[in-house]
């Protein structure tokens, strides 16, 4: 497994999700509430479904990941190594390299009906969160640091894996969203 | 950006305000670093001192008042070419009551406060260009003020929209929401009945 400079990690993943911030900010939360609603063509997700199912992780992941940096100990860890699981769950999100289609899990299905302001205003937020806990992970041993998955609480990725995880699950499904047609 | 553009920026601002005579605009200039900050740092802290001020460069920023629930009332945006930071409590020396936090990734100068009074009691153009600047703040904010006692919703975010245009694509709705005082869900109601 690569072993990477734990801050450049942490800063590259912050550049990402400044960039997902730009296209919500300067232009999914200006768009009319029908053009948000409007499924892509076979039935798939809208860009509010998009969005939804994205904060359905971020609502499962941010508070826990928040509790769990604010609970460890500052560390001076200067490399992080993945694990072989968060690795892998990590390169199968990454738009892409994986472009087949998956099938969302239990309890991270967004329905069709949903109120697409609020669902853009949660997902900035998240993502302001998500900044400033990239900032705070930068103190701390983020490959020491463990959290369970939405899906099994039996499984528990590494906070650096977790991060990347859900880092490149923004990026696939905002890829998405991008190409819904109007 | 580059210092000597930062700095020509600042002397276009200081200009319009009251042209300083050569030495000086030196000594002024002399007082500022760049400073870059990413989105969401706080800048300035309700209950420390406001040490600098700031000129914008690049970016948003927002001053806000935390009540004792927790929530936050936007009282003023900042953006390029403007001044920043809370300037009561820099020009009193008293603990900052309000928060001063990019919005946006943002790029200043800054002056050291101590700095520039120092050279406020040496300079009259200094002392009087910042006395004019800050008459200027005085006179956005009660402008302000009148919109937000007697203008309607609608009236209050066309004249925001006119004022800075480019708001809707820089900043979460929710800031633009609190700063015009209205609740998020009217916001978004605004935001379809005007669009149309």
């Amino acid at each position: 497994m690569e072993r990477k400079m734990k801050t450049a990690l942490l800063h590259s993943l912050e550049r990402r999700v400044e960039a997902h911030l730009n296209i919500v900010i300067g232009a999914f939360q200006n768009l009319p509430p029908e053009r948000l609603l409007q499924q892509a063509p076979g039935g798939g997700w809208s860009i509010a479904q998009c969005l939804e199912h994205l904060n359905s992780y971020g609502r499962y992941y941010i508070p826990r990941m928040r509790q769990a940096v604010n609970n460890a100990p500052d560390a001076e860890a200067l490399v992080f190594k993945s694990s072989w699981l968060g690795d892998y769950f990590t390169r199968l999100m990454q738009p892409g390299v994986h472009a087949r289609k998956m099938k969302a899990p239990k309890g991270h299905i967004p329905p069709a009906a949903l109120d697409p302001a609020r669902v853009t205003a949660e997902f900035i937020a998240q993502q302001e969160a998500l900044l400033l806990l990239l900032r705070q992970a930068e103190k701390k041993d983020i490959g020491k640091i463990r959290i369970p998955i939405s899906i099994s609480r039996w499984i528990r990725l590494k906070l650096g894996d977790t991060l990347g995880f859900l880092v490149a699950h923004n990026e696939r499904h905002l890829q998405q969203a991008q190409r819904v047609p109007a | 950006m580059e210092s000597a553009a930062a700095l020509a920026q600042l002397r276009q601002m200081t200009d319009r305000i009251r042209p300083l005579p050569g030495e000086d605009w030196e000594a002024l200039a002399a007082l500022w670093r760049p400073l870059s900050a990413r989105r969401k740092e706080l800048l300035t802290v309700a209950g420390q001192q406001e040490k600098y001020l700031y000129f914008v460069l690049e970016g948003v920023q927002r001053v806000y008042y935390l009540d004792d629930d927790g929530r936050e009332a936007t009282l003023v945006f900042t953006y390029a070419p403007s001044f920043g930071g809370v300037l009561d409590a820099m020009m009193l020396q008293q603990p900052s009551r309000y928060f001063y936090e990019t919005l946006t990734p943002s790029a200043f100068l800054r002056a050291s406060y101590s700095a520039l009074a120092d050279l406020m009691q040496q300079s009259l153009p200094v002392a009087e260009m910042v006395r004019l600047g800050l008459v200027q703040a005085l006179s956005g904010l009660l402008e302000r003020l009148a919109e937000v006692q007697s203008f309607s919703s609608e009236a209050r975010f066309r004249k925001l929209l006119q004022r800075s245009p480019h708001i809707l694509q820089l900043v979460p709705h929710k800031y633009l929401a609190s700063y015009l005082g209205i609740d998020p869900t009217n916001f978004s109601k605004l935001i379809n009945r005007i669009r149309i």
